[in-house]
């Protein structure tokens, strides 16, 4: 039992770091928290890995440390020292909101996780809330975020809650399985850095409010 | 049985992107290779479509790689959809790049990413509904998105970026909630299923259907609707569809309203049959109504305040696809059928409307109804394929639209759902009226000075030739093999099993086809007579 509470422990901590990939104000910085954040996520694999004996859960905490911690991090980092610097990210709604927001979304996300009956994850009810509380933290972040790249990040947020949530009910599944994820989460990654790059070199703007021309 | 073909449907095209890659750099000689490249793809995928379906026919399914890849009825039809779409919409966009590259709206190293990315969308669709695997399905939708993103930015304008940015991040932020039915599915089979790799093989989970968890199931549909709706166009997600399919190329439009939608329909359907098989219909079913009248309902509003001809067919397509939802909704045989037969109905016109209308912007450089006038006289053969368009799309007889629409409202009348009928009957009333105000504004009238006279050229009419000679034909005969493959569909969707379409003990017991033959009105009264004296 040790070892599923430092789960769920671990997973609580995926969700502080969270907060802090959002609340900073520069891209840059949020990218490197993320690389932290993933780290934390790749613990979770290595410490679910060993408790349930599962070999496979090993090859997903490698390809997560190389995908998630270095390469996304790395081409974000990059793209950003590109951009203007003193882009700072635009809030559509205040930090104490954010807050509630997250605190509803793991109510939530508890209330509805604990009432299913899951047999292969009957101890990680508390890490599985929170995977999908993180999730919705995710689009939370890409629907208050303004800048184009806090965005991205907030993709990357919800996808480490997929991961998460992939990681505990399905790390049976064939790695062919987790190998076709992760190579979609990373090529989302890039694509969107690509078009925001272009969106920057033609537009010169990162600010989503400003992508108004198409209505109705 | 076990068919190569099925993995060759899928290599092909990611050959073709590969060498459209390296191509585009050729200089010179890059628009010919690329064309002789791009051409050969789509034709070799048609006919490989056509032998996966006749193997279909024959044998009942096939499959390949451990189960990995599989189709069945179902599955025939939406690989017949890519495979014939995407050969038009191939053939289509070779005078059209040709027309960007004249005016110097594209260049040759563009034509090159341009057709590479179009011959990797093609085969991310392909495995989409060739995978037996649901997570692969789950992989296969998203990589359409990402595939097709640059393709809606191609021009590089401001609403162009602007159209792909909205798409990918709408689409791939509605596409996770797809994941995580996916995985609920996925990790209550596993529970069931003691071979962990078969737990996620589609015919294995139908097949244990019966000891999956109800509430789990529920949970995963509701995801399952929310996420892969998005990218059909489902109520409240389909915000992007018009933004997208006004900036994107005209023939990529074509595809992704013409096919894409219907791709993340069919992964909708294949996971209502295991909710089906599980807890019953009814569950799946008014989820379909309610999501089908409001995605119909909204639509149709915003058709009517349109002032570009991309932006009204981008909200006809919630329209159908709102039609869709309700045929299935509707269930049993008829109104599986219908829905099916009103999927492939919609995805010939739709297409061709867009290639229309790629047509209309060649040669008026805009798709605004306050500039495009005098259509018939400035193209009048592009102008009478569009009164046919029209006619075609708002359901008028003889075209086949009019047949599945004539369909779902009887199968409603028939199940005891007349007054939702009569509301249908209204929105589609909106939709109508909304479709000939454009056509009139738009053939009618003079041409402005501007515009010379004549046609767009061989290769971006042909296409709208071919379909408009389909959308007559079905509007007044079914093609036994096609006849047959709706029908396996039907019990596949309606049982979950398959059974040879071209004549198994199965079938018998669910001939709602039997002939498909003129006049087709009456006999689908008498069929739903049939099925409601049942």
């Amino acid at each position: 039992m040790l070892n599923a509470n430092l789960i769920n422990t671990l997973s609580g901590l995926l969700l502080l770091t969270s907060l802090l990939v959002i609340e900073t104000r520069k891209p840059r910085q949020s990218a490197m928290l993320y690389s932290f954040q993933s780290l934390v996520l790749v613990t979770i694999f290595l410490a679910l890995a060993a408790l349930m004996g599962a070999p496979q859960l090993y090859l997903w905490a490698a390809s997560a440390f190389i995908t998630k911690a270095i390469l996304v991090p790395l081409i974000l980092y990059r793209a950003l020292a590109k951009a203007d610097e003193t882009i700072t990210s635009l809030n559509t709604v205040s930090t104490p909101i954010s807050l509630l927001l997250v605190a509803v979304a793991v109510v939530v996300s508890y209330t509805v996780v604990s009432q299913i009956e899951l047999k292969s994850a009957a101890v990680f009810i508390p890490a599985l809330a929170i995977s999908v509380a993180h999730f919705f933290f995710g689009q939370l972040c890409i629907v208050t975020q303004r800048n184009l790249f806090k965005q991205i990040l907030g993709f990357c947020l919800m996808e480490n809650g997929s991961h998460l949530t992939l990681a505990l009910l399905a790390y049976r599944a064939p790695e062919l399985i987790e190998i076709g994820i992760a190579t979609d989460a990373v090529f989302a990654v890039i694509i969107l850095v690509l078009l925001a790059g272009q969106i920057y070199r033609r537009l010169h703007t990162l600010d989503s409010a400003e992508l108004n021309v198409l209505k109705g | 049985m076990a068919s190569p073909y099925l993995i060759w449907l899928l290599v092909v095209p990611l050959v073709a992107s590969l060498l459209a890659l390296l191509a585009g750099r050729l200089g010179r000689l890059a628009r010919p290779v690329l064309e002789v490249i791009h051409m050969a793809s789509v034709t070799v995928v048609l006919l490989l479509a056509v032998i996966v379906t006749g193997q279909v026919l024959i044998f009942g399914d096939v499959a390949t790689l451990n189960h990995w890849l599989r189709a069945d009825a179902l599955g025939g039809i939406f690989i017949v959809i890519v495979g014939l779409l995407g050969f038009l919409a191939g053939l289509y966009s070779i005078g059209y790049t040709r027309h960007d590259l004249k005016i110097g709206q594209l260049n040759l190293s563009q034509l090159g990413t341009f057709y590479a990315l179009f011959h990797f969308f093609f085969f991310t669709m392909l495995l989409t509904v060739t995978s037996n695997n649901i997570i692969i399905m789950w992989v296969a939708i998203e990589a359409t998105t990402l595939s097709s993103t640059f393709l809606v930015g191609m021009y590089g304008t401001r609403p162009a970026l602007e159209a792909a940015w909205k798409y990918v991040v709408i689409c791939t932020v509605g596409v996770a909630f797809g994941l995580y039915g996916t995985i609920l599915v996925y990790s209550d089979a596993v529970n069931v299923i003691q071979e962990t790799g078969m737990a996620s093989l589609w015919d294995a989970i139908v097949r244990n259907a019966g000891a999956l968890d109800p509430t789990l199931l529920k949970l995963a549909f509701v995801f399952v609707l929310i996420g892969f709706g998005t990218k059909a166009g489902i109520f409240p997600m389909y915000t992007w569809l018009p933004d997208t399919y006004s900036e994107a190329p005209s023939p990529v439009s074509a595809m992704l309203s013409g096919v894409l939608v219907n791709c993340s329909l069919f992964v909708i359907i294949r996971f209502s049959i295991i909710v089906n098989l599980a807890i019953g219909p009814e569950f799946t079913q008014t989820l379909f109504l309610i999501f089908g009248v409001l995605s119909l309902g909204t639509a149709v509003f915003f058709m009517l305040v349109q002032k570009d001809i991309n932006r009204l067919l981008a909200y006809s397509s919630p329209e159908n696809i709102g039609l869709i939802l309700v045929a299935l909704g509707l269930g049993g045989p008829i109104g599986t059928l219908a829905g099916l037969l009103q999927l492939l109905n919609h995805s010939l016109v739709k297409s061709q409307m867009f290639f229309l209308s790629g047509n209309i912007l060649m040669k008026y450089r805009s798709r605004s109804l306050d500039v495009v006038k005098g259509l018939l006289q400035a193209a009048p053969i592009t102008g009478v394929f569009l009164l046919g368009g029209v006619f075609a799309l708002v359901g008028a007889p003889p075209f086949n639209i009019f047949l599945s629409k004539f369909m779902i409202i009887s199968a409603g009348i028939a199940s005891g759902h007349l007054w939702l009928m009569l509301v249908c009957l209204l929105f589609v009333m909106v939709a109508f009226t909304a479709l000939f105000k454009m056509l009139s504004s738009v053939v009618l009238g003079e041409k402005p000075e501007n515009v010379a006279k004549g046609e767009t050229g061989f290769t971006t009419l042909a296409p709208i030739l071919i379909l408009m000679v389909l959308i007559l034909a079905l509007g007044v005969t079914m093609p036994a093999p096609l006849g047959a493959l709706l029908q396996g569909a039907t019990q596949v969707v309606t049982t979950g099993t398959s059974v040879a379409p071209s004549g198994g003990p199965g079938l018998a017991a669910h001939s709602i086809l039997p002939a498909f033959g003129l006049p087709q009105a009456q006999q689908f009264i008498g069929l739903i007579g049939i099925q409601s004296g049942n």
